[in-house]
């Protein structure tokens, strides 16, 4: 923990104000539709770290996330539904069982490379939507095919996970990203976040050294998949009416991957920018040509991972970092660094 | 007891015979040499000692337990490890974070496996690099980060498969010493080597391979004189000149 906050000083100010800025942005904005933009930025910089987990730190690229999603939304949904539990508990139970799932997928797949391993989570994310969308019940739960599920309106309540105003999603998804944030800092400073990268950069190396990789980077796909899934019911409650193409498809799946490739796989900051920057335009080509040019998100997402990929092969993030250092933390530092010398001699 | 005894060790690939047969002994403190022409099988009995590839049959005992088929990690737990004649360092990464890698085998703790890694990189002279990202490292330096990872893992006997190749003949210099050191720091020393003035230098013992077959095997002097050797590196028609 103390490494944590072991920063500059003007990187935990500019950090706090950040947060602050963050937690009072609900009582400043008051239109319900620029907030589930930034509530929908929020939950995809979520998906694109739970990915990060898998995708940024053991050197794979999953196109198939979405699968988890759907399965944390499918959980919680026909859980509350079929025997009135809480949503709450459902994401648990969704969490659960997308690990259980994501670690059968994985045990197979992960031992593949690059191009393949890819092709292998499309097929499988592909399989599950199709499968859903030929289904109409398991067992004694309603899943209803290709026409999906609406969540009935509740009371306006924190164990319902259901609110009358956008505020409440808001801080329950900023809080469960600062979470994410936090477990993915302690993970890349601790031997699995050490023996992920190795296994991902070269396996053969990272076996000589002792590291059995194929069983990290199931370790990793589990923590993955669990998360997503809680995402993933924070999603349903959200929009309340989710069809397999909506939640299961390539779509989703895609958008996380390029956010993740735009804003620097494996980093801490990259999901966070490239949500900014992605999120965005997908709501507004939605909204405004989304009628005309279904899809057309995905044709601007390319573009700009095509323009970012020639200049900035690690992220946007490689660019941003520098520019922070640069101009912002190399220059409060100077003065910064005095006061905290004197600070730390009294400290002692 | 020696520390690695290799025995009747064959290894195929779908009909073609990389390692013939080839038996020997590493007693525990010594440095030991295997050469041969290129080709010869040398980096696949490596490679079967380390676990990368299966022997086909034959035993491999460490240190009193068959380890004969079994994974590099868990060879590397036992006490194995090796460097590749490729280097594969963590390109990303910088030379601390690669050698820590290396710590880790030894423990959980962050600090203690940075700890451990500083010490490694102090002992080979490559401290001052230790945050220079691995990538932009000279050969040499490579080569080096090669050899703190693997000892790192605090190993009792180091593979080293070509660690000298492609240096110039001053670095090679440059390595010998460190090797010794390493050597005299009580850990035991499997080396494979094209450089003969590095191998004939080091190695307590050699053992020359040609056609995956175990031709020759003794003390350095004796077996550059050997007529087998000279017939394997040079052709036949050289072995009549020598007498």
């Amino acid at each position: 923990m103390h490494k944590l906050l072991n920063q500059k000083p003007v990187v935990l100010v500019m950090t706090a104000l950040l947060l602050l800025g963050l937690f009072l942005l609900p009582i400043l904005v008051t239109s319900p539709t620029l907030m589930q933009i930034f509530i929908l930025v929020i939950l995809y910089a979520y998906f694109t770290s739970t990915w990060n987990f898998v995708g940024g730190f053991a050197g794979v690229l999953p196109l198939g996330h979405s699968a988890f999603v759907g399965i944390g939304a499918y959980t919680s949904t026909v859980l509350l539904q079929t025997y009135g539990l809480s949503p709450w508990f459902g994401m648990l139970a969704g969490g659960l069982l997308a690990a259980l799932v994501g670690v059968i997928i994985g045990l197979p797949t992960l031992k593949l490379r690059g191009a393949y391993f890819a092709l292998a989570t499309i097929a499988v994310g592909e399989g599950i939507r199709v499968l859903v969308e030929n289904v109409k019940e398991i067992g004694p739960f309603k899943i209803n095919g290709p026409s999906g599920i609406s969540i009935g309106l509740s009371e306006n309540s924190f164990t319902a996970l259901q609110f009358d105003t956008k505020a409440p999603y808001y801080y329950i998804i900023l809080i469960m990203l600062i979470l994410v944030l936090l477990l993915t800092y302690f993970m890349m400073n601790s031997k699995i976040g050490y023996y992920l990268a190795a296994g991902g950069e070269e396996p053969e190396a990272a076996e000589a050294l002792g590291i059995k990789v194929s069983r990290y980077k199931v370790i990793a796909m589990a923590i993955s998949c669990f998360l997503t899934a809680l995402g993933g019911t924070f999603y349903a409650q959200l929009i309340l009416y989710f069809y397999p193409k909506s939640i299961l498809g390539l779509d989703m799946s895609y958008e996380i991957a390029f956010i993740a490739l735009i804003g620097g796989r494996g980093t801490i900051l990259g999901p966070i920018l490239g949500a900014l920057l992605l999120r965005p335009v997908s709501e507004l080509t939605r909204i405004y040509i989304g009628d005309m040019l279904p899809g057309l998100h995905l044709v601007i997402f390319g573009l700009i991972l095509i323009i970012v990929m020639r200049y900035y092969p690690k992220g946007l993030v490689e660019p941003v970092t520098h520019i922070l250092n640069k101009y912002v933390i190399r220059r409060f530092s100077k003065t910064d660094d005095l006061k905290t010398n004197s600070a730390a001699d009294k400290a002692d | 007891m020696p520390l690695l005894e290799v025995t009747n060790v064959t290894k195929k690939f779908s009909g073609l015979v990389a390692v013939n047969q080839v038996s020997m002994t590493v007693e525990s403190g010594q440095i030991v040499g295997v050469i041969g022409p290129n080709g010869a099988g040398k980096t696949t009995l490596f490679n079967c000692i380390a676990g990368a590839l299966p022997p086909t049959s034959g035993s491999i005992m460490f240190n009193g337990r068959e380890v004969a088929g079994k994974k590099p990690y868990e060879i590397c737990k036992l006490g194995i490890t090796r460097t590749f004649q490729a280097v594969k360092p963590f390109g990303s990464k910088t030379v601390l974070y690669n050698t820590m890698v290396g710590a880790f085998a030894q423990t959980k703790h962050l600090h203690e496996a940075e700890h451990n890694a500083l010490e490694v990189l102090k002992f080979l002279h490559l401290d001052h690099k230790k945050d220079i990202v691995s990538k932009s490292l000279t050969l040499p330096e490579r080569k080096k980060l090669e050899l703190a990872r693997a000892l790192a893992t605090k190993p009792k006997l180091l593979l080293l498969d070509e660690v000298m190749a492609g240096l110039r003949p001053s670095e090679v210099t440059d390595m010998l010493p460190i090797i010794r050191k390493i050597n005299e720091a009580g850990v035991t020393i499997v080396i494979v080597e094209h450089i003969m003035q590095a191998i004939m230098n080091l190695s307590e013992k050699i053992y020359v391979v040609n056609f995956g077959k175990k031709i020759a095997e003794g003390v350095p002097h004796d077996v550059v004189a050997n007529e087998e050797v000279i017939k394997a590196y040079l052709g036949d028609e050289y072995v009549a000149t020598q007498h």
